[in-house]
């Protein structure tokens, strides 16, 4: 009894570093910021508490159209990283000549740094000096300058493009891995059996790269709700607000116009989705290691 | 071991006994920018050598989040000593009792420039030192002009001629004929608040009325559509220094730009020009935003005393006139003086972005900044794009200003 008691302390001790860390660290800005969401801080020295009138005056229908815009933006980026992304792994899994090569470069838009990476693009889609505008004027497609980031539809799909740049190697390296411990026995009882390339990736691939598909999917969902740094370089959320997510909304509130009851707030919600996520994504999981272990 | 003992003996009574040296109060200050101009650096090193009690410590913060640390720092509890901000924050600041008041005397007041004083003023009292002043003026391309068979010699002196300008340059040469810049970007605002007070228009009166749906306001939102057509294409995707750089690629034919633009057109191969910003129909004379950048003193630091007086010394005739010859920031002058007046005599272009300081406008003050910059580039750039019609932008606007004045 003794001994097992020691042992619990022992671990307990082991364990402090790390609790005292994520209280401090996570937990105490959680709770104030949960804790704000309920007064009208902003830069006056006196703070009232004011219920729930910040979440009463957020759910407007502004708002509201900032989250769907949200949820379109995360649904369309999240997609196209991973359907690219399963197509990058699957070119850079074939048996073609330089496939080393090929791997190499598809990291660098994870290694440049992000801002850099997001000012490139910034430069491509400018309308005067940008690449893309050059090329469709060279090719005849457009008769003039075409500014990307000048109109709320062409800014939406700009922005959804580069993060869609900046997230697919990490997805396709993931996928790539998932993809090298599938057995190649199955792939060649197939091949024997008469079974297609499409047929193999279908019946094969596919379905043992669930799993990955899934976890990658949910982290990604989350990364990409929470995505700040591509649409504030871009855009600031402009024109008209058309790029503007949560993210952005929020950022605009509580530090643009120095209301920290309201941002908090904002930032609440969004807490709420991104928990309902990590949810989702739990659940996923432990279903998927009880698959496994079945 | 009585060694030891000995030598530490001696190590706490030599502790004991040595008299440590006072610790001076510091007066930090929140420099925007990538480096101290020269002039501030020799003259910070001056102050610090008179009061070594109070010296002052700057930190450099870049242009984009400069303001945002100073105001979270305040709003933190932790204040710097003074900072550099646009004077548009001053009543917001003020109002929450963040910084102190630093009025001016009258013979203070006098030297100034007509209206700059009010651009730090507010409820009769002076918030802030100007330190930074920007007007604009209106540059032509020549080279465009000619192309176009407009007179290179004479720039539009009306709305009316510059949109009609502009048109004749987009019809005869393809290429832009102004540079309208209307991104999400706080000089969006600022941009087109140069027309408001070239045409007589306020935003918010001296009782803190909204007054923007005004017919003069009116005036400048229509000339902005009447003028987008034969600007450059998408103008919500540009802000100021974007439309610069297109400008200075000779692919458009005015734009209403800051003096810098002058030193970085001497190394172009553009000929060009600079005059006044043209008038609006109800124009008194020549006019402009008036931009200024204050220094101010921050409450709680217990060195309010001192900033205040370093920040009158740091901007003080002398000193502010060799930080404006610099030339590095492209100020317009603070103040007139026979030393200006010879600026202006030795490089002309320099004239129109003093004249129009006589009907120029400050920004308005309001206690949300921010939410009037989001209102305001809302409505410019509803009608820029078409989504909406200058009357009906205006009065939502004028509406929503409401709630942040």
């Amino acid at each position: 009894m003794t001994s097992s008691r020691s042992a619990w302390v022992f671990a307990w001790l082991l364990l402090a570093p790390a609790i005292i860390y994520v209280l401090i660290i996570v937990a105490w800005p959680l709770v104030e910021t949960f804790r704000l969401s309920f007064t009208d801080a902003s830069l006056r020295k006196t703070v009232n508490y004011v219920g729930w009138r910040n979440y009463e005056k957020i759910f407007n229908e502004t708002f509201l159209t900032v989250i769907t815009r949200t949820f379109i933006w995360t649904f369309f980026s999240v997609l196209l990283k991973m359907v690219i992304g399963m197509c990058g792994a699957v070119m850079l899994n074939a048996a073609v000549p330089g496939r080393n090569l090929f791997r190499i470069l598809t990291m660098p838009p994870w290694i440049v740094p992000m801002a850099i990476g997001i000012f490139m693009w910034g430069w491509m889609y400018n309308g005067q000096f940008g690449m893309i505008s050059g090329l469709l004027q060279r090719f005849g497609i457009v008769d003039g300058p075409v500014a990307f980031l000048a109109y709320g539809g062409s800014a939406f799909w700009a922005t959804i493009i580069t993060d869609v740049w900046i997230g697919v190697p990490m997805v396709t390296i993931y996928f790539l891995a998932a993809m090298q411990a599938i057995p190649k026995d199955l792939y060649e009882a197939a091949w024997t059996d008469g079974a297609s390339r499409w047929t193999r990736f279908r019946r094969i691939t596919l379905p043992l790269m669930a799993p990955a598909i899934i976890t990658m999917s949910m982290l990604s969902l989350i990364a990409t709700f929470n995505s700040f740094d591509i649409i504030w370089i871009l855009t600031q959320g402009g024109p008209s607000g058309q790029t503007t997510t949560m993210i952005i909304d929020t950022y605009q509130v509580a530090i643009g116009s120095k209301k920290y009851g309201e941002g908090a707030a904002r930032a609440v919600v969004i807490c709420l989705f991104l928990s309902l996520f990590c949810l989702a994504y739990f659940r996923v999981t432990r279903r998927l290691h009880t698959m496994d272990k079945a | 071991m009585n060694t030891l003992f000995r030598t530490s003996l001696i190590g706490i009574a030599l502790a004991g006994t040595t008299a440590l040296p006072a610790l001076a109060d510091e007066i930090s200050w929140i420099y925007c920018g990538d480096r101290i101009d020269p002039a501030h650096e020799k003259y910070i090193g001056e102050w610090n050598a008179a009061n070594p009690d109070y010296p002052v410590v700057p930190e450099l913060v870049g242009w984009a989040q400069c303001q945002d640390k100073a105001t979270t720092l305040a709003a933190a509890g932790s204040p710097v000593g003074i900072a550099y901000v646009g004077s548009r924050t001053l009543k917001e600041f003020a109002l929450n009792e963040l910084i102190v008041p630093v009025p001016m005397t009258e013979e203070e007041k006098a030297a100034y420039y007509p209206n700059i004083v009010e651009t730090v003023t507010f409820q009769d009292t002076q918030w802030g030192v100007p330190i930074a002043f920007s007007t604009k003026a209106l540059y032509w391309n020549k080279d465009l002009f000619k192309e176009a068979g407009l007179d290179p010699e004479t720039p539009p002196k009306t709305w009316a001629e510059e949109i009609e300008f502009a048109k004749t340059i987009k019809e005869k040469t393809g290429k832009a004929g102004y540079g309208l810049s209307a991104k999400t970007f706080d000089n969006t605002m600022h941009q087109f608040l140069h027309w408001v007070y070239t045409n007589n228009g306020k935003v918010i009166d001296a009782e803190d009325n909204i007054v923007l749906d005004s017919p003069q306001n009116l005036a400048a939102l229509q000339a902005y559509k009447d003028i987008t057509p034969w600007s450059v294409e998408g103008a919500t995707a540009y802000e100021q220094n974007e439309m610069r750089a297109i400008f200075l690629d000779g692919q458009v034919g005015m734009l209403q730009a800051a003096v810098s633009t002058a030193f970085l057109l001497k190394d172009t191969d553009i000929d060009w020009g600079v005059t006044d910003l043209p008038l609006g129909p109800d124009a008194q004379g020549p006019g402009t935003l008036m931009i200024t950048d204050s220094l101010v003193v921050f409450a709680d630091t217990g060195v309010e005393e001192k900033a205040t007086e370093f920040a009158k010394y740091i901007t003080q005739p002398s000193i502010q006139e060799e930080y404006e010859a610099g030339g590095l920031a492209g100020l317009t002058p603070l103040r007139p003086s026979p030393a200006v007046d010879a600026m202006v005599e030795a490089d002309p272009y320099w004239k129109p972005f003093v004249d129009g300081i006589e009907f120029g406008g400050p920004e308005p003050l309001f206690t949300d900044y921010k939410g009037l910059q989001n209102v305001m580039i809302e409505m410019v750039q509803s009608v820029v794009t078409g989504s909406a019609e200058p009357q009906a932008a205006l009065t939502k606007a004028a509406e929503a200003l409401e709630e942040y004045k």
